[in-house]
């Protein structure tokens, strides 16, 4: 570890700097242009939309992309990157929205990985030490003999932060750390953050969330479309200016609910349970209503029965007790199609792969979950589909392009126009997950405009997502999830981020107890707590 | 069945199961690195007919075992090259490896069809050991290739768990991209085991024609003994000293025919008997599925996918 | 700074054109023919004289054409079998014991009730027999890997020795049924009535069979592409979670697809049985039809229709390793073929990566114009959906 100060030295050249960084991809240019200097004892916030180019950007700086044109120096001096080991090397880590461990391997073993100042006959003790007092001093509490495949999600950060930090980085980038995590381990994070910056590091803070950015950054550099469009100190700038440059123009930052007053219950949930396999996907007295022009959301940490909920509703898992109807029918344990029929949609949050065949064409995919006549009408189809690209403005080169090479944002479009654009008025009841996960600026207002749509034509709609930001932003109501249980109701106007992050980290206080008084295990009519009468 | 029986049925139980032990383990190290390796008993024929020429050439049957293994890597490399830079489906690769395997073979054995070799593994016993009462002619009245696999199987253990190159072999078979985000080699280590795979699994097909078989019998030389070494690295959860266990067992079913025989049971006909390996190495693979999810068991997460750093 | 070869790059295809998928096939026959030319010279032939030979035994003489036609029939429908099962990712590797349990079945049938039918009925019945036959031995592993999960790689494969001793039993193990009581000492398998075998087109021994295979192939592309069952094992195939999210029952597509794949494959055993043999001919039948089927269907992209043609191209080159053994002082080794046909599929299958990726070399001026592209599209502003770079 090099010399540590405690004041950041402002004529020192940056410990990492691209100049004039542009990186091209067929049919994108993903960076143009890019300047960007970090320096050692700052937290420097990356903020952009999806799709400003920020995650390319890191990529280039930890050495997984090569840049096109333009160049990166440390401290004033060039480099050239060729693997991401070249970066760890020189002392460049990065944290992964998407984690990069081993899950079968253990805390230490992970951590291991990959060293090579290590013995070749290693033995685990010696790393154990090393991980042990970096997590000490850092705040990062991990256990090392633990297997990764068995942490939380939050855990597994932790592990990566050490990890990186244990093969010795003075440069540290995290690429959206936040998005999975509750917002009381969101605010430990920045605490370690800081202390990683006090200590001597450059730190690098990827994100779209400008609340987050003005609370934890030094100096703010904001992309948009491939280019950086400002770069600030954070202490000179505020949320709107910040938010104007991100998306370009400006923007309403004010969440949009219900108009008017929810109708009858469309979709009830009573007494909904779910056995755990392996101790995991339980469902526990899950009761519900969702009604007629509202949006529920359900927030919670990944992993703590979103998933099962919404297949168990969608009739893709039989509950082992329970309830699910949908406009006083009867779907529960029913067959998928047989759910559709009862007026229910789904749109999984596994876009490619579950609710899209990426291998099948756009017209093929519009097909999926509708009823088909043993010869398929193929003249009918293509029309079809040709309305669908036109009407829902689809990037693509045509009705048979298969829609694993469309981007995430047409993707969701394709996936949205089957499941949401439904104008038999058959469909009542619409569960989706993560509809905006991934998508730029310009497709999540669009998939907002839909749900917002449906909401007006009366549908109940249960949103379901790990993103409490998007959950807040969407529901009229919201929900939290911890271990397959509903451990608080709140009215969206009602609901603070305080309350939502201890539930989700399932700390909910005594007084938010979410059992109904009226009601036993077994269902049953119910009225919930503060619903509007 | 009377002691002497017994004891040369368990004896020949050893002996059958080395080859198996050996294609297994090949197989293994490549299934650890991420890479489904089907080819084994095409690889097998491979390093048979060219053991049995090197050492019918030079006298020497260890000449043989070691043309054997060369041959055998040398044409799995085909495999890892198929399967890591071209990213190819692993399934038909491998399977392209047995039927190319079984061709060559046959092309090249074609003027030794029936020839006995005469240059065989002779019987080393382990002087002390032999003498053990049962054991000692179990265990220790083998050929060299017998004690050899033991201490193979024994090191790869090893090299598996305790080295630094055995945790990034498993971080390769586990996970390509996060091996790769710390500077391991992906395509290195994954060639490097494919081919030393290739290269126990010709010691495997060397053994069979060196010591099992009387004479080359073209591909039924080794008769699916290289399908049954794969369904024993399942069965073993890909662990080494597993599959040496698990290869003695296999061993007996394969000589349980001849045991039957020996032992004047012969109202089941000599065909049935022979199937009984195949049939039971099936109903393995269906019990443990049935007992067992694939993750519990052991299998690399990433087997079977190419790994592809930057698909833009 | 950068060499050549740090400026190629893989793209990947959209949608592969025609050409790329013709010429794949193409070059790999032609650098296998190279390669084979090499082993032929170490064990000192002339390799263009054998190839020579090749063509005229295979392709240039009627009597050759025809013999390539026969050898072709059985091949086309092994080839539908993997076909249809690689192209939903279900590895059905056990088209050989498919096919000797079919021919079993065929002749069985053919022994038992032959001799009380005649005309159509006659034939129907071998060729279901020999289906049946087929499905059944695939039946346990299809089983297992519905509802065990059990990989059908390998209990399928191994159920073809299982399948070659069954077939060893009847004909050489013992006095049974299949058997000719007239063949004492050298065993062979009993002659069908007459009324069960495949009519044979004129003189030539090109038999219905043939018919029977392209019909095959013309239905299961129907089937694929036009109806909804092929469009839930397309879905299946491609995403099994998309399947299951959209209620396509992934157990009955698993079981349907193999037992479908084993029929085909049990077919083939029928028509050599009814058609080339006349009778269950052990030694007849072991000529790796089955394996070859997988080389056949892989070089045809798994694509039903595809496969006529390629099965016409390997038959020639399976037909010519025996074919060369019946001329006068022939060294030719007859595994020629096997080692031939294994080759192809091994450049077939490294010509895949150019049928899914373009490899292109990067101009650094191209660059360059990119990014000034790209500076002045972001100095006009633009809101709205752009390509998503992180996607």
């Amino acid at each position: 570890m090099s010399d540590m100060s405690d004041i950041p030295d402002a004529t020192a050249p940056p410990a990492l700097e691209a100049v004039g960084v542009t990186k091209v991809f067929p049919g994108v240019i993903a960076n143009a242009g890019v300047d960007l200097a970090l320096r050692r004892g700052e937290v420097h916030a990356l903020l952009g939309e999806n799709g400003a180019g920020k995650s390319t950007l890191a990529s280039i700086l930890t050495g997984l992309y090569r840049p096109d044109a333009g160049e990166l120096r440390m401290d004033g001096a060039p480099v050239t990157l060729k693997t991401p080991r070249d970066g760890l090397e020189r002392g460049i880590g990065m944290v992964h929205q998407h984690f990069r461990l081993v899950e079968r391997f253990t805390v230490t073993e992970n951590i291991a990985l990959g060293d090579k100042r290590l013995p070749w006959r290693w033995s685990a003790a010696k790393v154990r030490t090393e991980v042990e007092q970096l997590a000490g001093r850092y705040r990062l509490p991990i256990d090392p003999d633990a297997i990764v495949g068995e942490l939380s999600v939050g855990e597994r950060q932790r592990v990566e932060i050490v990890k990186v930090l244990y093969r010795g980085a003075e440069v540290l980038l995290l690429d959206e750390p936040t998005a999975v995590l509750t917002p009381q381990e969101a605010d430990a994070l920045f605490v370690t953050m800081r202390a990683l910056a006090d200590d001597g590091r450059a730190v690098v803070f990827i994100s779209h969330k400008l609340r987050e950015v003005m609370a934890v950054s030094d100096v703010v550099t904001v992309m948009r479309d491939g280019a950086v469009v400002d770069d600030v100190r954070t202490a000179d700038t505020d949320p709107e200016a910040l938010a104007r440059a991100m998306v370009g123009r400006s923007v309403d930052l004010s969440t949009r609910w219900a108009r008017s007053a929810p109708g009858e219950p469309v979709l009830k949930l009573a007494g909904l349970r779910l056995d755990a396999v392996d101790g995991r996907g339980r469902l526990e007295d899950i009761d519900l209503e969702v009604r007629a022009g509202e949006i529920v959301g359900v927030a919670g940490v990944a992993g703590n029965g979103q998933r099962e909920l919404a297949e168990t509703i969608a009739g893709l898992r039989r509950p082992d007790g329970g309830t699910v109807q949908v406009l006083h029918r009867d779907i529960t344990g029913v067959r998928p199609s047989q759910a559709r029929m009862a007026g229910l949609a789904y749109v999984p949050e596994d876009r490619l792969g579950t609710g899209l065949a990426p291998s099948l064409s756009v017209t093929e995919n519009l097909q999926l979950t509708r009823s088909l006549p043993f010869l398929i009408d193929r003249r009918g189809g293509l029309a079809h589909a040709t309305e669908v690209i036109e009407r829902f403005d689809v990037r693509t080169t045509g009705p048979g392009a298969a829609v694993g090479t469309m981007s995430g944002g047409n993707a969701q479009k394709v996936l949205l126009a089957r499941e949401l654009d439904v104008r038999d008025g058959l469909t009542r009841a619409i569960v989706v997950a993560a509809p905006t996960r991934g998508l730029d600026v310009g497709a999540t207002e669009f998939v907002r405009d839909l749900l917002d749509a449906r909401r007006a034509d009366g549908c109940a709609i249960l949103l379901i997502s790990e993103d409490l930001d998007e959950v807040r932003a969407l529901s009229d109501r919201i929900v939290v999830l911890s271990e397959g249980r509903i451990v608080l109701r709140r009215e969206a106007a009602d609901a603070e981020v305080t309350e939502l992050g201890l539930a989700m980290a399932g700390q909910a206080t005594p007084n938010d107890a979410p059992d109904e008084p009226s009601q036993g295990p077994s269902g049953g009519p119910y009225h919930e707590p503060g619903g509007p009468r | 069945m009377n002691e002497t029986v017994l004891v040369l049925t368990l004896a020949a139980a050893v002996s059958a199961g080395t080859p198996l032990a050996l294609a297994a383990l090949g197989a293994l190290l490549s299934e650890r690195a991420g890479v489904l390796n089907l080819g084994i008993e095409g690889i097998m024929l491979v390093g048979a007919v060219t053991a049995f020429l090197a050492a019918d050439a030079s006298g020497r049957p260890l000449v043989g075992l070691a043309a054997g293994v060369l041959a055998g890597a040398a044409f799995t490399s085909l495999h890892a090259f198929l399967s890591v830079t071209m990213r190819a489906n692993q399934i038909v690769s491998g399977l392209a490896l047995v039927i190319f395997g079984t061709g060559i073979a046959t092309f090249l054995g074609q003027s030794i069809e029936g020839r006995p070799l005469a240059a065989r593994l002779p019987r080393t016993s382990i002087v002390g050991l032999a003498d053990i009462p049962v054991l000692g002619r179990v265990l220790f009245s083998q050929d060299v290739v017998v004690y050899g696999t033991w201490v193979v199987i024994v090191l790869a253990a090893l090299y598996l768990t305790r080295t630094r190159t055995g945790l990034a072999l498993r971080s390769v078979g586990e996970s390509p991209a996060t091996a790769d985000a710390v500077g391991i080699r992906v395509a290195a280590m994954r060639y490097a085991h494919v081919i030393i795979g290739g290269g126990f699994a010709g010691a495997g097909g060397a053994y069979v024609i060196l010591a099992r078989v009387p004479a080359w019998a073209q591909a039924g030389t080794t008769n699916g003994i290289g399908w049954i070494a794969i369904a024993l690295v399942v069965f073993a959860s890909w662990r080494p000293l597993r599959a040496l266990a698990g290869a003695y067992l296999f061993g007996a079913a394969l000589r349980a025919n001849f045991a039957l025989q020996a032992a004047g049971i012969t109202a089941v006909p000599a065909e049935f008997l022979a199937m009984l390996p195949y049939v039971l190495t099936i109903v393995v693979l269906m019990v443990l599925s049935a007992t067992d999810t694939r993750s519990r068991l052991g299998a690399p997460a990433a087997l079977g996918a190419p790994f592809v750093r930057d698909e833009r | 700074m950068t060499s050549w070869f740090g400026r190629l790059r893989l793209e990947k295809r959209n949608a592969p054109g025609t050409g790329v998928l013709l010429l794949v096939p193409l070059v790999s026959v032609v650098a296998a023919l190279l390669f084979g030319a090499v082993f032929l010279s170490l064990i000192g032939l002339a390799p263009v004289a054998v190839y020579r030979e090749m063509l005229r035994v295979s392709y240039t003489t009627g009597y050759g054409i025809a013999d390539t036609l026969v050898s072709a029939t059985p091949l086309i429908l092994t080839g539908l079998a993997a076909a249809i099962a690689f192209r939903f990712k279900l590895y059905n590797i056990g088209g050989e014991g498919q096919l000797y349990v079919g021919a079993i079945a065929a002749s069985g049938a053919a022994l038992a009730f032959g001799d009380r039918l005649t005309g159509p009925a006659a034939i129907l019945l071998v060729i279901v027999a020999g289906a049946l036959g087929g499905a059944v031995w695939i039946a346990v592993p299809a089983l297992a890997k519905a509802w065990l999960g059990t990989s059908e790689i390998i209990t399928s494969l191994l159920l073809n020795y299982v399948a070659l001793f069954l077939m060893q039993y009847l004909i050489f193990g013992a006095r049974t049924f299949w058997r000719d009581p007239e063949s004492a000492t050298f065993p062979q398998g009993a002659r069908i009535p007459d009324a069960t075998r495949l009519p044979t087109l004129g003189t030539t021994r090109v038999n219905l069979g043939l018919v029977v295979a392209v019909l095959a192939a013309v239905v299961l592309y129907l089937l694929l592409t036009r109806t909804r069952i092929g469009y839930r094992w397309r879905v299946f195939g491609d995403a099994p979670a998309a399947a299951r999210y959209a209620g396509i029952p992934s157990r009955q597509v698993i079981v349907v697809v193999l037992l479908l794949s084993g029929a085909l494959a049990g077919l083939a055993g029928a028509t050599e049985v009814a058609g080339r043999a006349g009778r269950l001919d052990p030694t007849g039948l072991a000529l790796n039809i089955g394996y070859n089927g997988i080389i056949v269907a892989a070089l045809a992209r798994y694509n039903p229709l595809a496969v006529i043609p390629v099965g016409l191209l390997l038959g020639g080159v399976l037909n010519a390793g025996p074919a060369l053994q019946t001329l006068p002082g022939a060294r030719v080794p007859v595994a020629i073929s096997t080692m031939l046909t294994g080759a192809i599929l091994l450049f077939a299958l490294a010509g895949e990566l150019f049928v899914r990726y373009r490899i292109r070399m990067r101009d650094p001026a191209d660059v360059e114009e990119l990014a000034e592209q790209a500076t002045t599209a972001v100095a006009s502003p633009r809101a709205g959906t752009g390509p998503e770079a992180e996607a």
